[in-house]
């Protein structure tokens, strides 16, 4: 995975969490708890894949500049 | 060129012709607003806004907002002519409620704190709306949408029954057409 890749995945990802976070906040005044459920589990996903892809991201930027 | 030189050369406001290709650069603020330090913000932020919806879950989780949906008298319906209302608390003393006997025979009932800033929400005979009067939010009566004003978001809406001509709120429910 490129370098650009990881700046892509990062990026859908946070658009992603933005719109999550919405769309939960929206379902818990609404009080449909399945709905929170499903939009917090897909923002948890999101994060660890944003954390991964930024580890992914590090080890390749300063691995290259050392 | 020795270092000292190479050091003075670099200051600034020398008279070196070499500043000037380096004199547009703060090395602070290079160093700290980066292409690096974007996506590592991004990064962050990402997962702050992931870990931002948890709390919501953990609370619906722990059912802080169980309804109790038992029978609750409000008022006999002799008592409520058509084209009136009256106030009641449901499902609990904290959450005020409105029950409207509207001009064509109809019950309708909602909680009546406004969607938007939580301001109480009143029958407007004339018109057959619901006013809120904090910022001239109208609502639907017939299905307690907003239809204008700040308000985005319907009224929670209050199952009734009639039952040997008292009125009593059964149920309560959040969306609802």
């Amino acid at each position: 995975m490129g370098k650009k890749i990881c700046w892509i995945i990062i990026f859908i990802t946070l658009a992603m969490n933005v719109v999550m976070l919405q769309f939960t906040v929206h379902s818990y005044l609404g009080r449909e708890s399945n709905q929170v459920y499903v939009y917090s589990g897909v923002a948890v996903i999101s994060g660890m894949s944003t954390v991964i892809t930024y580890l992914i991201w590090r080890k390749k930027e300063y691995n290259e500049n050392a | 060129m020795n270092d000292k030189k190479y050091t003075k050369r670099n200051q600034s406001n020398s008279n070196s012709d070499m500043v000037n290709l380096v004199n547009n650069l703060d090395q602070k603020t290079d160093l700290k607003y980066n292409r690096r330090a974007f996506l590592k913000t991004a990064a962050g932020a990402s997962v702050a806004l992931g870990v931002a919806t948890l709390p919501l879950s953990v609370r619906t989780l722990v059912g802080a907002f169980e309804d109790d949906s038992d029978h609750v008298e409000i008022v006999k319906l002799s008592e409520l002519p058509k084209g009136s209302s009256v106030k009641f608390n449901y499902p609990t003393e904290e959450d005020s409620a409105l029950l409207v006997h509207t001009k064509s025979g109809e019950l309708k009932a909602y909680n009546n704190a406004c969607t938007h800033l939580m301001c109480p929400v009143f029958y407007e005979e004339k018109e057959e709306v619901l006013l809120c009067p904090c910022h001239k939010g109208y609502f639907d009566l017939n299905n307690g949408q907003p239809i204008a004003g700040p308000p985005q978001r319907e009224l929670p809406l209050i199952e009734v029954e009639v039952i040997n001509g008292v009125v009593y709120a059964v149920d309560r429910k959040y969306r609802h057409g």
